[in-house]
């Protein structure tokens, strides 16, 4: 890391982006990771103040590669805790910006459409609350040119909604949360519940 | 305390508020209204029997409302004087106590509020600071959770003369806590409440933890800090201490504290930040270490004296490092905390500072002030010919000028500091400076401009500040442009629009407005004013399409040399880019506008016949050079 001023370096490319401009104000006292409900419910090496830290010291493949960069998402239960009044969640989606830019993507699953059932009635990009999905003109097999909903990985934050709301189930999480693992888990617990009483 | 009470040029007035402070440095009269203690003090032996009589139980403030009082009591036991007091608000008219007192015939339920004038030479304001209630941090369970206690309240919890007798016990089931935790910076270094340290929280927290460390050594104590400041002296040697007793120190300020509401079992779950990992632990007890903050009638106060208040709500200081107990009106000294979160090393020796200021005026037959004071002309005064005006008294920053309409504004001397803002403000050149009055500034600004003005760079700078970063500029043999010529006022404030318009009209080339970093001003908020009228003057001159870069607002400070140098030759730089013909065309155009806004100069007092002084001396000056 070089000492000198650099202006493509990731904490000026950090403070250029509206939402990561107070970066440089967090004196890390570790309020917003005690508050994160992802880290006490979801993933223990979750870190946004280590995040903040690593945008600060230009370490920009640590920052990329950080879960936190991916699953935040900006329940902004930490803005309201944070003493220094830091938008968190707002520095987050700067460095995720970047990141996406530079051609990462979430290393955690995305939601999928398939494009052989959808009839792009745009349920799913009205309800999607990290607007992740929009309706775009492509040439499907079998179906020829035709409009389907596309989901933009850099995004989505694979919360389900679309899926819930999807009438022809044509958007779906592949890999956790799935459609068949939810029937399967209540299946036990009435399973579960008929054996008791 | 008892030791001041028993000096005798020393008076004690207990219960006893300042309604009103009049008059100026050596000459204050003092307004005090002593309230009605309903206990005669000339009787009163201080034998508690009235106490003991009253049936009246209240909280007790001075306990944190931790122990019970009576409605006749004295506010501690260490109290000076020691004479009861019966608060009115509780009592229920008994006077059970009047029976108690018997004899002595002390309590006279007939007293009243006493007004008093008195003549003051100076004073000493030391009226210290305010807690943080931490209630509204609802995250930390202040007054939901019976166990999270502030830290007064463990001050008292834990004092051998509290009202536990120093049995330290939690106040849900009042068992005594095995496992306490301490939360610094409740409220302070935090944006939403109190963005400022408190100075002394974390020596605090310190002490807090080793006194119940010691006073009951099975004991667990945890610190929950963001960082420990221990910079004085000794300080951090007692930190040493404390780790060395065994207190955690954990770094992480917690988000949050959660209860078992069976048991009142307090947990917080925090990110110890060397860790980087989210910690769970279990406490009996929470003390919440919070913030100091100004007490609650500051603003009252700061009223009733007429001193400022800093941003955070303290009074503020005359200058933050070289006169920090001074307040800006001269006689009025600030001691303790009242001027800002201070620990008691640090308020003694403001105090003390503030004893001997105070004492040089009280052995001082006559005050010296700045020579520069403002005078008004009375004729002149608008107010005086029943118009409502009052600019120079609210651009005051010392409250030195009385206005009421009717009257012409009337400067009182004594208070002024010589800034010349309120000159700078006048619109009617009603109120002068002596030594730079508009006379001198103008013969200045002519004699300066006398040959050639298109080419020169008229700089007006401010005493404190850009003059003397100019100053350093020069010794420290920076080159910049010689067509720079200096002026000196003594702050931008008085920098009056009407001298720029008159240097504009003799066809200066171009002119730099400077002054100090609105922090640095010496004049509270001088700079403030006058960056306000520089604002207002650039966009007057950008409507009248004058070049950009011929009127530049600069603030340079005394440090500053290399920056007044670089301005300087980019001002030159500037001036150099525009053909000299059209320069002059310029300022051609522009002369009969700058004339119109001037047409009150020449009937100010002197102005006239100083010009026609200043003209026959550069008309010699300028013909012998010419000769020569």
């Amino acid at each position: 890391m070089s000492a000198s001023f650099d202006p493509n370096a990731l904490s000026e490319r950090v403070k250029a982006i509206p939402g990561g401009d107070m970066l440089m104000m967090c004196y890390s006292c570790g309020t917003c990771t005690s508050k994160c409900m992802v880290q006490t419910k979801l993933e223990e090496s979750y870190n946004p103040r280590r995040l903040i830290r690593e945008a600060v010291f230009n370490m920009e493949e640590a920052a990329f590669a950080d879960k936190t960069t991916w699953l935040c998402t900006a329940c902004d239960l930490c803005y309201p805790a944070c003493p220094q009044k830091i938008h968190i969640s707002g520095v987050i989606n700067a460095v995720k910006t970047l990141a996406v830019e530079s051609g990462k993507i979430t290393p955690y699953q995305v939601a999928k459409v398939d494009e052989l059932t959808c009839v792009a009635c745009g349920l799913c990009v009205k309800i999607c609350p990290y607007e992740a999905i929009s309706p775009v003109e492509k040439r499907v097999a079998f179906r020829g040119n035709i409009t389907v909903a596309s989901v933009d990985a850099g995004k989505c934050m694979a919360c389900g909604l679309c899926t819930a709301a999807c009438r022809s189930t044509s958007i779906r999480l592949a890999q956790d949360y799935n459609d068949a693992d939810i029937v399967e888990t209540l299946l036990s617990w009435l399973e579960a519940e008929r054996a008791s009483s | 305390m008892v030791d001041a009470a028993r000096q005798p040029l020393i008076e004690v007035k207990t219960f006893t508020e300042v309604e009103k402070v009049e008059g100026y440095v050596g000459n204050f009269v003092v307004t005090l209204r002593e309230k009605a203690k309903y206990v005669r003090a000339d009787r009163c032996n201080g034998c508690g029997a009235c106490t003991k009589a009253c049936p009246v139980e209240i909280p007790n403030y001075f306990e944190m409302n931790l122990a019970p009082r009576k409605a006749a009591y004295i506010p501690m036991s260490q109290a000076v004087p020691l004479i009861y007091n019966i608060d009115m608000d509780a009592c229920i008219h008994c006077y059970k106590c009047v029976e108690a007192c018997g004899s002595l015939e002390a309590i006279d339920f007939s007293m009243e509020d006493k007004l008093e004038e008195q003549e003051i030479g100076a004073i000493i304001v030391a009226t210290g600071f305010g807690h943080f209630d931490p209630t509204p941090m609802t995250e930390y369970g202040y007054g939901r959770f019976p166990n999270v206690v502030t830290a007064m309240e463990m001050e008292r919890l834990n004092n051998s003369a509290g009202p536990t007798h120093g049995a330290l016990i939690r106040p849900s089931d009042s068992k005594e806590p095995k496992n306490i935790a301490i939360i610094n910076c409740v409220g302070s270094r935090d944006k939403r409440y109190n963005p400022s340290c408190s100075n002394f929280c974390c020596m605090y927290a310190i002490k807090n933890a080793l006194l119940i460390k010691q006073m009951h050594p099975g004991t667990e104590v945890s610190v929950y800090y963001i960082d420990i400041r221990t910079p004085s002296k000794g300080y951090e040697e007692f930190y040493d201490r404390a780790r060395e007793a065994g207190i955690r120190f954990i770094q992480g300020r917690p988000a949050e504290i959660t209860e078992d509401p069976d048991t009142h079992q307090l947990f917080i779950a925090s990110e110890d930040i060397t860790l980087g990992k989210v910690i769970e632990r279990e406490y009996d007890m929470v003390m919440l270490n919070q913030a100091a903050v100004p007490q609650p009638d500051q603003n009252h106060m700061s009223s009733v004296l007429n001193v400022a208040q800093s941003p955070g709500g303290w009074f503020m200081e005359y200058h933050p490092k070289l006169r920090p107990m001074d307040s800006p009106t001269d006689g009025i000294f600030f001691a303790g905390a009242c001027q800002g979160p201070k620990d008691i090393p640090a308020s003694v020796a403001q105090g003390s500072a503030a004893a001997a200021r105070a004492s040089r005026i009280l052995h001082s037959d006559s005050w010296q002030i700045e020579p520069t004071v403002a005078v008004v002309w009375p004729d002149r005064c608008v107010s005086a010919k029943d118009q409502a005006c009052g600019i120079c008294s609210r651009a005051c920053p010392y409250g030195a000028i009385d206005y009421s309409k009717g009257l012409a504004a009337e400067v009182i001397t004594a208070k002024c500091h010589g800034c010349g803002g309120c000159v700078g403000e006048c619109p009617h050149d009603a109120i002068t400076q002596l030594h730079y009055t508009d006379a001198q500034v103008l013969s200045q600004i002519r004699t300066l401009l006398a040959v050639e003005p298109e080419k020169k760079i008229l700089a007006f700078r401010c005493q404190w500040c850009s003059y003397g970063g100019a100053d350093l500029a020069g010794t420290s043999h920076f080159e910049y442009s010689a067509n720079e010529r200096g002026l000196r006022v003594m702050c931008s404030a008085r920098m009056d629009a009407d001298l720029i318009y008159e240097a504009y009209r003799l066809g200066a080339g171009a002119i730099l407005y400077s002054g100090c970093h609105p922090q640095d001003c010496h004049y509270i908020t001088g700079q403030i004013s006058g960056a306000k009228r520089a604002a207002r003057l650039e966009k007057m001159f950008e409507r009248m399409q004058m070049s950009p870069g011929r009127f530049r607002v600069e603030w340079i400070s005394a440090a500053e040399g290399d920056k007044y140098a670089r301005v300087i030759n980019e001002m030159q730089a500037t001036l150099d880019a525009i053909p000299e013909d059209a320069l002059k065309a310029e300022i051609e155009r522009l002369r009969p506008e700058m004339e119109k806004k001037l047409t009150k100069l020449e009937d100010v007092p002197g102005v006239a016949q100083a010009m026609v002084q200043v003209d026959f001396i550069v008309d010699e000056m300028v013909g012998k050079e010419k000769t020569a």
